[in-house]
């Protein structure tokens, strides 16, 4: 996946190009708004990490260029500001997450990942696979080798939501935002009691466990072997 | 006064004050005052006496007139010697002339030529000069008449009002300077009072106040806003330094747990450092998480928010959280019981308010009774809006500290070595004020039972979504 990294710290910078090197990424770097602009109007990139605060031309304002100008590749905004509408500000720029500072890596890993290869919105599916795991969104209906599931609601968009990102990494708060919309950490392991409940109901009687612990990041969906 | 701006030249501090204008206004007004009473006074008694003279005059010549036509010129010269005869020593003076000139009566030594009114000085008579105040009339033989009186009376009464008039206004020169500096020095007097006071709290005296008196003027009036603003400047700067403490103690203890670690992570062998520097981590995360829900706190205190408020389903935000919540109780063998109204809407921030919702039901799921109930309902009040309650069976809150847990890093004293950042209730409490929800703890007997009280939405709500 080719980034482009837009940040004036060159801490920050380094530390996550770095990250993202090693993870087999190829990252470009820009240490203002301008230049962030010039190279990523090419379109040419996957996905740009752009920091808020940037001389010359701050990040919003980027973004706001960016999509002006009709280039759609998908930005995460790095933030030092929790503010209570920042993050609604952010997306209202025309940008696609947000994620404060001080930030896990595996967290800005993850979700570049989930931002870069989002399906495309033509072609919607209506039905889900991983393994022998089925999900059928028309009918709502869940079955695992032929066998039918029966999911609460919220355990439905749970599951939905990985099986929409087969093999891919989510983490507690990708997980809060995207199935409860919540915006904030609590501090009661929710995310880790609900993924318990549903494994009980999708692996537990299955030969092989689908749902899967990423150690120090998230969860995973992945059909055995796959 | 003097012209403003005189060229940029500055005058002195003293007369810039609003004490020496208001000394300057008053002494004005006062002189003013008494001037127009002076003229009033001058006019009803020197002209009237000099009116009365005037008539008298007029009087007696129409009197000698019909003398004189009843018997030309002789009578008239009798009925004149009869009056200088009667008043000797009198004001009264005549003339009366023969058509040639030649005096025929009368003891006016000049006379005026003309007819009509005139006023004469008369040199050599018994005192040195004489004003009288003559008319002058033809009679209808020819010869020609004179009747005057001394002016002396009416000179002598304006000689009296004028000294009187001296004397008040100095007396009013006198009152009115007094007066005003008195005026001009009772405000500037207040005015330092108030700079003084201002001053010291400006040098760190914050609980210092200005002077006072219920139900004044509009000094006290002023003085009153302005400690009131003090006031309330000094609550703002006590919760900063409440903050400020509790920061510092709350936060001493996990830095000095992180220091540990790292220390422990610097000095032991390589298996146990990896452990220690993932503590470590984690320690970081929590005082980042203390951190961040200060700053919310600060934030919703600041009331920025109040521009982004919506409506919202509030229905959905209560079943989202308990939602949430469940399987967390289920965890510890709860029954979580939801009774959610349906179609309540609110009027806020909806991530606000979930936030703090979630922190109640968090709190009731964490303290309470293991195995126990946890009931999370949605109501709507009698009188509009709706009361969302969440109550647990735990060992609940004393009535005592029920005032108290709504403060940053208050921890029940059991509640202490537990993982909570002590500031859950604190934001609850900070969004409910932002939102003019009531939130209101009571006995659940056992246990705690925390109402919101969440008014109604207001009826004008821009366009439908």
């Amino acid at each position: 996946m080719r980034i482009l990294l837009v940040e004036d710290d060159a801490e920050t910078a380094d530390y996550v190009a770095r990250g993202l090197t090693e993870a087999g990424h190829l990252v470009d770097r820009a240490s203002d708004g301008r230049e962030g602009l010039i190279l990523a109007s090419d379109g040419g990139y996957d996905a740009l990490v752009v920091d808020r605060m940037l001389p010359k031309l701050d990040g919003l304002g980027l973004v706001r260029a960016l999509r002006a100008a009709g280039v759609k590749t998908p930005a995460l905004f790095l933030t030092a500001r929790a503010g209570v509408g920042d993050r609604v500000e952010g997306l209202e720029a025309g940008g696609d997450d947000y994620l404060v500072k001080p930030f896990a890596f595996a967290e800005l890993l993850a979700r570049l990942n989930a931002l870069a290869r989002r399906p495309p919105l033509q072609g919607e599916p209506t039905v889900l696979r991983v393994g022998d795991l089925e999900m059928d969104l028309l009918r709502r209906t869940v079955a695992r080798a032929g066998k039918r599931i029966e999911l609460q609601p919220r355990e439905f968009r749970l599951l939905e939501y990985l099986m929409r990102r087969p093999g891919q990494v989510a983490t507690r708060t990708m997980l809060l935002e995207g199935v409860w919309d919540f915006h904030f950490d609590p501090r009661t392991s929710v995310v880790e009691t609900h993924i318990s409940r549903l494994r009980a109901k999708v692996d537990r009687d299955f030969g092989a466990e689908l749902i899967h612990t990423v150690r120090g990041a998230g969860y995973a969906i992945r059909a055995p072997g796959g | 006064m003097p012209p403003a701006g005189e060229g940029g030249r500055r005058r002195p501090g003293w007369l810039r004050t609003t004490a020496f204008r208001v000394t300057l206004l008053h002494l004005a007004l006062t002189l003013l005052g008494t001037a127009a009473l002076s003229g009033v006074a001058w006019w009803a008694t020197i002209g009237f006496a000099a009116r009365q003279l005037a008539a008298d005059v007029e009087q007696e010549a129409g009197v000698l007139q019909r003398a004189a036509r009843l018997g030309g010129a002789p009578s008239v010269a009798v009925s004149v010697e009869a009056r200088m005869a009667a008043d000797p020593t009198g004001t009264g003076y005549y003339l009366l002339a023969a058509p040639d000139g030649g005096r025929l009566a009368g003891n006016l030594a000049q006379a005026p030529r003309a007819a009509g009114w005139s006023t004469l000085r008369l040199q050599g008579g018994p005192q040195p000069e004489t004003e009288v105040l003559a008319f002058g009339t033809r009679l209808p033989d020819g010869a020609f008449l004179v009747v005057a009186r001394g002016l002396a009376p009416v000179r002598d009464l304006e000689a009296r009002l004028l000294g009187a008039a001296g004397w008040v206004g100095g007396a009013a020169l006198l009152l009115g300077l007094l007066g005003g500096i008195a005026m001009g020095r009772g405000v500037a007097r207040r005015a330092a009072a108030m700079e003084a006071a201002l001053a010291a709290v400006e040098a760190g005296d914050i609980g210092r106040r200005l002077p006072a008196r219920a139900g004044g003027d509009e000094f006290d009036r002023l003085a009153g806003r302005i400690n009131a603003t003090l006031d309330r400047l000094q609550d703002l700067m006590a919760a900063v330094r409440q903050v400020t403490d509790d920061i510092a103690h709350d936060l001493r203890t996990p830095l000095s747990r992180l220091r540990q670690r790292l220390e422990a992570a610097a000095s032991g062998r390589e298996t146990d450092a990896r452990r220690a520097v993932g503590d470590a981590i984690k320690e970081c995360d929590r005082i980042l998480g203390v951190f961040e829900a200060l700053l919310r706190i600060a934030q919703v205190e600041g009331g920025g928010a109040r521009a982004s408020f919506k409506r919202f389903d509030l229905s959905g935000v209560v079943e989202a959280v308990a939602e949430v919540y469940g399987p967390a109780a289920e965890e510890r063998r709860q029954t979580l019981e939801t009774r959610v109204a349906p179609g309540v809407a609110a009027w806020g921030d909806r991530e606000l308010v979930t936030q703090m919702l979630a922190n109640l039901v968090e709190n009731a799921v964490r303290h309470g009774r293991e195995g126990g109930r946890v009931e999370v309902a949605l109501e709507g009040a009698p009188g509009g809006g709706a009361v969302v309650t969440v109550a647990d069976d735990g060992a609940g809150i004393p009535a005592a500290e029920r005032g108290r847990v709504f403060r940053r890093f208050h921890r029940l004293d059991a509640a202490r070595s537990s993982l909570g950042t002590g500031l859950g209730l604190a934001l609850a409490k900070a969004v409910a004020d932002l939102h003019e929800m009531a939130i209101e703890l009571s006995d659940n007997a056992p246990g705690l039972r925390v109402a919101v009280s969440v008014p109604p939405p207001p009826r004008q709500d821009g366009p439908p979504r």
